[in-house]
């Protein structure tokens, strides 16, 4: 049984694999997948996550928009928010960051720094 | 005694003469007088010998203190030294951990390197070969594009019939309208597709465009190439090629042509089953040449 519970939210079926694998590398996660921002509504709706990967372009719903809807949630409101992205400027981190990310990693990702990240970030 | 004894005896006394009396009387007098110095100088020594004696007894204790204190300076010394070499051995110890540890680190980082580079390249393989729809193979070169390499400004090309130029098939960054065939042998991109090899620059202080991109691969059937994949340029926070992106350029070379070839020709195909007639036939004949 896992100790802690991840929200991977991806539109790339290739990424998502990738960050589901490297995720996988630290024993104590369990790993739930959402397609876009409306299907990690929908889940997060469900069940009560230690962790949210994701990315920012996303058809139906971006990242950003995810990201303050997850902090207007009562239930969620704390909860760590990396995300993924292909957009490398400072303004795109700054923006993020602003609306409550904790983390900003960019494409294409290095396993071991989304590891140390997450691990940084769930104190493991 | 009887009473004549005492008569002889009082005859005798008053028989010796008074000088003798007197020089016994002073002689008893000296007797006694020089057994009371005597005694009182024998006194005297035995009080001297009985206080040197005392001190005697200090002194040997003083001794006997001093030594079972020298004793154990003495020991507690050889402890002292015994547990400097203990240290010395145990500092020793710890150093060797301490290199074994990061020695075991960096193997680590390297191992967990490795294995997201592998990774990389099982998932680009099981994507690319996921899907019989030539809109998913192209869908998946892409990604793997843009996801796995960071690729930002790229197209793909795919030779026409003839075999003298390639069309642009897809691309990302850059309209597909714009873009004009590469004829074989001409520049750097017609270079590759003739020559097969792939050309990948390190250098990008200068920049990358599709005539002159960053990286030309050619993708190869067999010892044809029938295609290339131009990246001209990458997102801003890629500072290099990782090693993984040499592999991925090897994969996209040897796989990307056998993906689109399968998907090509299952899109003519009437469904799986009649995709797979006559297969077992060509295990029966001859392999080609």
């Amino acid at each position: 049984m896992a100790d802690f519970s991840c929200l991977v939210v991806e539109d790339s079926p290739m990424m998502r694999q990738l960050l589901v694998f490297a995720l996988a590398r630290i024993k104590k996660i369990a790993v739930t997948e959402a397609e876009d921002g409306v299907d990690a509504l929908r889940k997060l709706a469900n069940t009560r996550f230690d962790l949210v990967v994701t990315d920012i372009n996303m058809p139906i719903m971006d990242g950003l928009k995810l990201v303050k809807r997850i902090r207007s949630d009562e239930t969620h409101k704390d909860v760590p928010i990396i995300i993924i992205t292909t957009e490398g400027s400072t303004e795109d981190r700054q923006r993020a960051m602003a609306l409550g990310a904790n983390a900003y990693i960019t494409k294409p990702i290095q396993a071991p720094q989304v590891i140390a990240k997450v691990k940084e970030l769930l104190k493991l | 005694m009887s009473d004549e004894e005492s008569e002889q005896r009082g005859q005798r006394t008053s028989d010796v003469p008074v000088d003798l009396t007197r020089e016994r009387e002073t002689f008893v007098r000296q007797f006694l007088r020089k057994g009371v110095e005597l005694t009182e100088t024998v006194l005297e020594e035995n009080k001297t010998l009985h206080d040197k004696l005392n001190a005697a007894q200090r002194e040997i204790a003083m001794l006997r203190a001093q030594v079972a204190s020298d004793d154990a300076i003495r020991d507690l010394l050889k402890k002292i030294e015994s547990l400097e070499t203990e240290r010395n051995k145990l500092l020793e110890k710890s150093t060797e951990l301490e290199e074994t540890t990061r020695q075991k680190e960096t193997r680590n980082v390297e191992v967990e390197q490795e294995l997201h580079d592998l990774a990389n390249l099982y998932i680009a393989s099981s994507h690319l070969h996921s899907t019989l729809s030539v809109r998913g193979v192209v869908k998946h070169l892409k990604e793997l594009l843009q996801q796995l390499v960071g690729a930002e400004i790229y197209a793909i090309y795919l030779m026409d019939g003839d075999g003298t130029a390639a069309k642009p098939l897809a691309c990302d960054g850059v309209e597909l309208s714009a873009l004009s065939p590469v004829v074989k042998g001409e520049g750097v991109v017609g270079e590759v597709m003739m020559t097969g090899i792939p050309k990948v620059s390190e250098r990008w202080d200068e920049g990358g465009t599709l005539e002159a991109p960053l990286a030309a691969v050619p993708i190869m059937v067999r010892d044809q190439a029938v295609g290339v994949i131009a990246v001209a340029t990458v997102f801003e926070q890629k500072e290099r090629w990782a090693a993984v992106d040499h592999e991925l350029f090897k994969l996209l070379g040897s796989h990307a042509a056998t993906a689109l070839i399968a998907a090509n020709l299952y899109a003519d195909a009437d469904g799986a089953l009649v995709a797979l007639s006559g297969v077992a036939g060509h295990l029966t004949q001859p392999p080609s040449s």
